[in-house]
């Protein structure tokens, strides 16, 4: 069999001195000077970009204001946060997010499932058209399931009412349910876009084998699948439930109306809807909620510990799919109904609403094109464009190799300070972005004169790399766990240079995930809003902000034609990206 | 309208700074007697120097708002200045500017922003400079004469929306009072009064002028909170709810075709006064003059009308169609006031559980 079972990694390195395997370490191994002077200037380069930014906010909510202003340190955030009120919130805010990311994962591991495992027809094309409404602006698809399920006049309970008689509404937005969902709406195309490839570059003897000794289908699926994503399933639910404490808008818009409170709304209510902004309070709690947060990754190494899972070896690797008979016809059909919920649903509101003069009303003498004709012909829009698409290369370039970097030194070395920097990774992830976003413009800010990045295009750059490393490197953290260490000795015993390795074993095998990642971090910054409106300088505004502009101004449709037209740059990327990968699966 | 009460808790809070800036203008408007070609000769340089600064930065935190560049645009015609301009929400535009002076960057000249958030500016982060005597400066409406460093441009007015569908014309709420009628229980969508915004203000003005019980009664209507504005707006078109509060009367053009109407209430509108501020050691501080001066005058004070803001200065809304006439000249009927934001929203909280 090709699994090394459970090989721990200290194994590795008691039989193999500096882990003698290692193409990278070796590499290095020459001079543990250089190793050291390398790993010094990655723990410096996260540092700016994660623990700077922090500290600057640390120091907020130990100070009596914000710095550079008088006043004095004390502990008077931390003390205002202790209320029961809160501890009520926080105890909601934890049982939404739980809500939404069991049932999310749940979904998205079938969907991942489905799409690599099983020879369900169209699965190339569901694929692409599932992860859509991800890469959607959170506030256009708030407004059109507002337009779709409020209780009043939501086309589902007019259809409802229709068709059964039934006065009441069969669903309300505004509700419980309705943040939930809504926040489902993005965390089951971002999981399933997360853990799909690692599905896809499981090694299916373990399954056949399986399979022979008797197991069902289910067992299975259960003990073999499920176990080998193990990593890959722990981080994506980490992700997705720390996401869950922090996404705010789907409480605001839906939550709000219902008296439903979270943390974040407090939070963006202490700094945007108090007579003066409480930044003492709102960064306190940020802090309080990322100490709770540190715990589940605590948990998470805890879990990890000591195992391995790779699946990808040297031995007859050979991606198939498991034959699913006539139940293909069934997944195919949960596929489908997927995709016409969550995506023809509310994206079909959009579509239709960009081309009347006003969402909702669909009438005859309201068809227009003027929502276009404007989004064309508004030239700051084009040149935010310009500057969304610089960053959006840039960014997402550097933020995937910097997470690469990481990845692989945390998985695959025996490095000291390896979780070290793999912590460091993650703790944008454990800020709300609203006051990440204000420790940026604080320690960009703050910097000495001669610096030049507050107030250039350079700002938004380091932001965006630093709000995206945690999920670049959660992502190829999960490929490189999977990938044997045997196929790095293979390729230097058969007398490959370092450089040849890692580019033929680390880059080609792990460049799926590369990829994915990547597209998710470009249209994260994309989206990104809260540190962008705070750094941005004029010229160099982002596609997010012209969309917030637009949408504080009342031109809904024109945001929604925007959000169409960076949906349909997503189809693109994604068919290119998924064209490639099977061309190099091919080769392989 | 500012009230007694709080005109007087504002003027012992006077700063030194603003006193003499206050005086410098007295005497200004005393000094009828002064050969006007002398003042006009001093203005004449501050032109002449604004025009060779060349470029004006300007913040602004009325996002989105497309008169921005039009105004810009005029200035520019004007003057030759070019005019860069920085859109962001009020809390955070105001922090950007008070990180980036406490860092010695001293980036932009002017920003445009509320009667309420300039006291901030000036009291709290000290990032403001004294108001420039300009000529247009003494020709505003008394009442926009502020104790703040604000040059006062317009006010943005704010009603009743109803949806025509929903709302009989027999039906239709003609004041605030109205409100408060037990039929329109479960039908008020409100902006949410327990934060600082649309719904605060009326909760302001009406708490103030009609009274606490009102406000209660009208608490006790099972009003539903959003804090989005315009797609509040947009709910009420479809028939969500039958009637949207407090809305921004000028909005009434952006939907136009939609089942709805904009109502003047007969109490007035509460307002929220709007103007730009010098911004402290202005990298272009003659152009930073011509601009307030610029804002102040004819030009722009028509722009505004013309949408339905209040202008400033008298006389600027003849010859407008009567329905942005009646916007614009609506009786201006309470706004907040700083000093008493946070015992204000203890008590919207309390009553607006």
């Amino acid at each position: 069999m090709t699994i090394i079972h459970n090989r721990p990694l200290d194994d590795i390195a008691e039989t193999a001195p500096t882990l003698a395997g290692n193409a990278f370490t070796r590499a290095f191994s020459g001079g543990s000077l250089w190793r050291l002077i390398g790993m010094l200037v990655l723990i410096l380069i996260l540092g700016f970009l994660t623990i700077y930014p922090l500290a600057m906010l640390l120091y907020g909510s130990l100070h009596s204001t914000p710095p550079g202003m008088a006043g004095e340190f004390n502990l008077n955030g931390y003390r205002s946060i202790m209320t029961t009120q809160n501890l009520i919130v926080l105890a909601n805010t934890i049982g939404i997010s739980l809500a939404k990311t069991i049932p999310s994962l749940t979904i998205a591991v079938f969907l991942a499932w489905i799409v690599a495992r099983t020879d369900t027809p169209f699965r190339g094309t569901l694929e692409v058209l599932i992860t859509l409404p991800f890469f959607i602006p959170p506030i256009l698809t708030a407004m059109a399931w507002g337009m779709l399920a409020n209780p009043q006049v939501g086309v589902i309970n007019m259809v409802w009412r229709w068709a059964t008689g039934a006065t009441d509404p069969l669903v309300n937005i505004y509700s419980y349910g309705g943040v939930i969902w809504h926040m489902c709406q993005y965390s089951i195309p971002f999981l399933f876009l997360f853990m799909v490839d690692a599905f896809r570059a499981m090694d299916p003897s373990l399954e056949e084998s399986s399979r022979m000794c008797g197991a069902s289908r289910w067992t299975t699926f259960r003990k073999i699948t499920l176990l080998l994503m193990l990593p890959v399933l722990t981080s994506s639910f980490m992700l997705s439930f720390i996401k869950g404490i922090e996404t705010f808008e789907s409480a605001l818009f839906f939550g709000l109306p219902a008296g439903i409170k979270v943390i974040t709304t407090d939070i963006y209510e202490s700094i945007n809807h108090r007579a003066t902004p409480d930044y003492q309070y709102a960064t306190s709690l940020s802090f309080a909620i990322m100490g709770l947060m540190f715990l589940l990754v605590i948990w998470q190494w805890w879990m990890l510990r000591g195992k391995s899972f790779q699946t990808v070896t040297g031995k007859g690797f050979r991606p198939s799919v498991m034959e699913l008979g006539p139940w293909r016809w069934v997944t195919f059909a949960f596929c489908v109904l997927f995709f016409f919920i969550t995506v023809v649903l509310p994206i079909g509101q959009l579509m239709l609403g960009s081309f009347f003069r006003f969402f909702g009303f669909y009438t005859y003498d309201m068809l227009t094109l003027e929502h276009y004709r404007n989004v064309f012909a508004n030239s700051e829009f084009w040149r935010a464009v310009r500057n969304t698409m610089v960053l959006g290369l840039l960014g997402a370039t550097a933020t995937m190799a910097l997470g690469a970097i990481v990845a692989y030194i945390s998985v695959r070395t025996r490095w000291r300070g390896r979780n070290l920097i793999d912590s460091m990774a993650w703790l944008p992830w454990m800020m709300p972005g609203m006051v990440l976003g204000v420790g940026f413009l604080w320690a960009f800010a703050m910097l000495p004169g001669p610096i030049p990045i507050y107030g250039t295009i350079w700002a938004l750059l380091l932001a965006y790399i630093a709000l995206g490393t945690p999920v670049s490197v959660r992502v190829m953290t999960g490929a490189y766990h999977q990938l044997s260490y045997d196929l790095e000795e293979c390729s230097r015993v058969h007398g490959a240079t370092w450089a040849q390795t890692m580019w033929r074993i680390m880059v080609a095998l792990a460049w799926p995930a590369f990829a994915v990642g990547w597209v998710l971090t470009f249209f994260g910054i994309m989206r990104e809003l809260s540190a962008s409106i705070l750094l941005y300088s004029v010229g160099s505004e982002t596609l997010a902000v012209v969309l917030m502009k637009l949408w504080a101004n009342g031109n809904a449709e024109q945001v929604s034609v925007i959000g169409l037209m960076m949906m349909l740059l997503v189809i693109v990327f994604r068919w290119v990206q998924l064209s490639f990968i099977k061309a190099r699966i091919s080769k392989l | 309208m500012t009230t007694n009460t709080s005109m007087t808790s504002a003027i012992q809070k006077w700063s030194r700074r603003f006193f003499m800036a206050a005086a410098g203008s007295l005497a200004i408007s005393a000094a009828a007697g002064l050969p006007a070609f002398a003042q006009d000769a001093e203005w004449q340089k501050v032109v002449e120097a604004g025009k060779k600064e060349g470029k004006l930065i300007l913040y602004t935190a009325l996002v989105g708002q497309p008169s921005t560049k039009q105004i810009a645009a005029a200035f520019t015609k004007e003057y030759g200045i070019e005019v860069e301009i920085l859109e962001a929400r009020a809390s955070e535009i105001r922090e950007r500017v008070r990180v980036e002076q406490a860092a010695g960057r001293f980036a932009a000249d002017v920003m445009f922003t509320s009667e309420g958030q300039t006291m901030l500016y000036d009291k709290e982060d000290k990032s403001v400079d004294p108001l420039p005597v300009t000529p247009n400066s003494q020709k505003i409406g008394d009442k926009f004469k502020l104790k703040v460093p604000m040059a006062s441009v317009m006010t943005i007015p704010y009603g009743i929306m109803i949806n025509t569908g929903l709302v009989k014309p027999a039906d239709e709420p003609k004041s605030w009072k109205d409100i408060a009628d037990p039929k329109w229980q479960g039908k008020i969508l409100s902006d949410d009064p327990r934060a600082i915004g649309a719904g605060y203000l009326w909760f302001f003005s009406t708490y103030d002028k009609i009274g606490e019980d009102y406000v209660k009664k009208v608490a006790s209507q099972k009003l539903v909170f959003t804090r989005d504005q315009r797609e509040s707006q947009r709910r009420t078109a479809r028939g969500e709810y039958s009637i949207y509060m407090p809305v921004i009367m000028t909005d009434f053009s952006d939907l136009k075709g939609l089942p709805v109407k904009f109502i003047i209430p007969e109490e007035g509108v509460p307002y929220v006064l709007y103007g730009n501020v010098m911004l402290k050691k202005a990298p272009h501080p003659n152009a930073a003059k011509l601009y307030l001066d610029f804002m102040q005058g004819p030009v722009v004070q028509k722009i505004y009308a013309g949408l339905g803001y209040g202008p400033v200065l008298p006389g600027m809304t003849d010859g407008l169609p009567a329905d942005v006439k009646a916007i614009s000249e609506a009786k201006l009927y309470g706004t907040t006031d700083t000093t008493r934001q946070n015992e204000m929203l203890a008590k919207s909280k309390d009553i607006f559980k």
